[in-house]
Parts: structure tokens; sequence; C-alpha cells
């Protein structure tokens, strides 16, 4: 019997993701292991949280950027790439918002933190600009919102996406 | 994600990508485009069939267009979908790296 997420103190003034809502139900929720090559399993598993509540293709496209980008953050920075680790996908619906959930047992790290910044916007040239250096911006900039908790033993960050049509 | 090449006029190689261009996507191209980084001068990177792209695969454009920039080349992107245009303008790539909807306008810059 799958368990839903405990409730837990949010730490973001930026968005409540609603807890107590994620449904106790297999199709809601995805364990992978610490691997960049498991986030293909990550798109494929949007798209059917997406199909069973009518999201339209435009609007999945944040959803799967947000998702990679947080992803791949936590498996490049928090596990180092290092496999074996759990990282807990959950989605839930709520109020014309679809919220996805990740939870991992990394060290602490808060992407709403302004010390997590990823590299300065300003001016750049070709020659400067940093290529790696835009997940956490494109995160921020597509998700609708976003919220941290900090775990007993890892993380969970919640991304919302405001879907008007969702019941 | 597939890449394939097309030369054009103006010792111009058009790189045309297809798919997702996410992290899968961006390891699966990154090899070929260093190559075309190494010996193309000017390449238009045809975007048009690219239906995702994420911050990886922005890496997968960024560093060879820094490779053909030091090389004295130029790099213009070409065509993409409205959700691809805007991760180029999130990220500020679209500030350093011309982007263009016709074919002419993304050569003439090239050239």
């Amino acid at each position: 019997m799958l368990t839903a997420p405990p409730a837990r103190q949010s730490c973001s003034p930026q968005g409540h993701a609603p807890r107590e809502m994620f449904m106790d139900n297999s199709q809601d929720r995805l364990e992978l292991d610490s691997r960049l090559t498991e986030l293909s399993r990550v798109q494929l598993w949007i798209d059917a949280v997406a199909d069973r509540h009518g999201v339209s293709a435009d609007a999945r496209f944040p959803m799967q950027l947000c998702m990679e980008e947080a992803l791949a953050n936590v498996v490049l920075h928090g596990y180092h790439e290092e496999p074996g680790h759990s990282i807990v996908l959950w989605s839930t619906a709520a109020e014309g918002t679809l919220f996805f959930a990740i939870d991992d047992q990394a060290p602490p790290f808060d992407p709403l933190d302004p010390g997590a910044q990823n590299a300065p916007v300003g001016p750049a040239s070709l020659d400067s600009i940093q290529p790696g250096g835009n997940g956490l911006r494109l995160l921020r900039r597509f998700a609708g919102s976003l919220a941290y908790e900090r775990l007993s033993n890892g993380n969970r960050l919640t991304i919302g996406f405001s879907i008007p049509t969702l019941k | 994600m597939t890449i394939s090449t097309e030369s054009m006029d103006g010792d111009i190689t058009r790189v045309l990508l297809d798919g997702r261009l996410d992290i899968q996507g961006a390891a699966a191209i990154d090899m070929r485009m260093n190559v075309l980084a190494g010996s193309g001068k000017f390449l238009l990177i045809d975007l048009r069939n690219v239906t995702f792209l994420g911050s990886m695969g922005l890496r997968s454009i960024v560093i060879p267009a820094q490779a053909v920039r030091r090389r004295g080349g130029k790099v213009a992107l070409f065509g993409p979908v409205p959700m691809v245009e805007a991760v180029l303008n999130a990220s500020n790539i679209a500030e350093i790296i011309p982007v263009f909807h016709d074919v002419d306008s993304a050569v003439a810059a090239l050239c």
C-alpha cells in the first residue's frame, strides 16, 4: 500500500502545495532512481497525468521543462550523479492547479533561495555566457508556483501549474 | 532526437534538429554538434522541428556556438516554435545568438 507524503511546514512564500490532497493512488506517484536516464520515464508519467486531467499540449511544455530542470538538479547536484538513491514524484490537482512534488533525500537545497541563483542575468556575450547556468532560471520562469520544504531526511519541491480548465 | 546537415551557399552548414532537445536529446546530438562546430564556419541551426528545449539542450547549442565564434565563424538559430523560443528568451540566449523566422534573414546574418 502506498502512502501519501505526510504534511510538513512550507518554507516558501511563493506557493503552497496542498499536501493533504496528494492522493494515495499509484497513478499519481512515480519512484525514480537517481540517474539522468530515468528522466525519460518522467516525461511519459507527466503525459499520463496530463492526459487524465485533460491538459493541452501547450500547457504540458512548462511541466516537462520544470520537472526536467528540477530533477536534473537533484541528480547532478544533490546526488552528484551517484545512482541508487530514491526520488519520489507526486501529482495532484486542486482548485485549477496541477501540482507536482519531488521528494529526495539529498543534502538540503532550496532552489528558491536567492543564493541559489544561476549565472547573473544581464549583458553577456557568447564568449562569456555559462552554458550550464540556466536550469534554475528556467524553473523559476516557467513554474506557476514553487514551494520548498525541508524534510526530516531530505527535500520536497512542489511545482504548481495553473490549468483553468482543470476541475 | 535526430540531427542532419545540408550545405548551403556561402559556406553555410544548415543543421536540422528534429525531436526533443531534453537531456537525452542533448546527449544524442552533442558529439555531432561538436564535430560540426570544429569544421563549419557558419552554422544555421534549424529548430523548426524541435518540440522541447531544456537547459541541457541549450548547452548543446551554446557550447558549439562558442567554438564556432572562437574560430571566427557565426551561428544563427532559425524557426523555433513559440515555447522553444520562450526558453531561448528566458535564458537570454536569444540576445547572444540571433534568432530568425525567415531563412533569408538568417542567411544574411551569417554572411
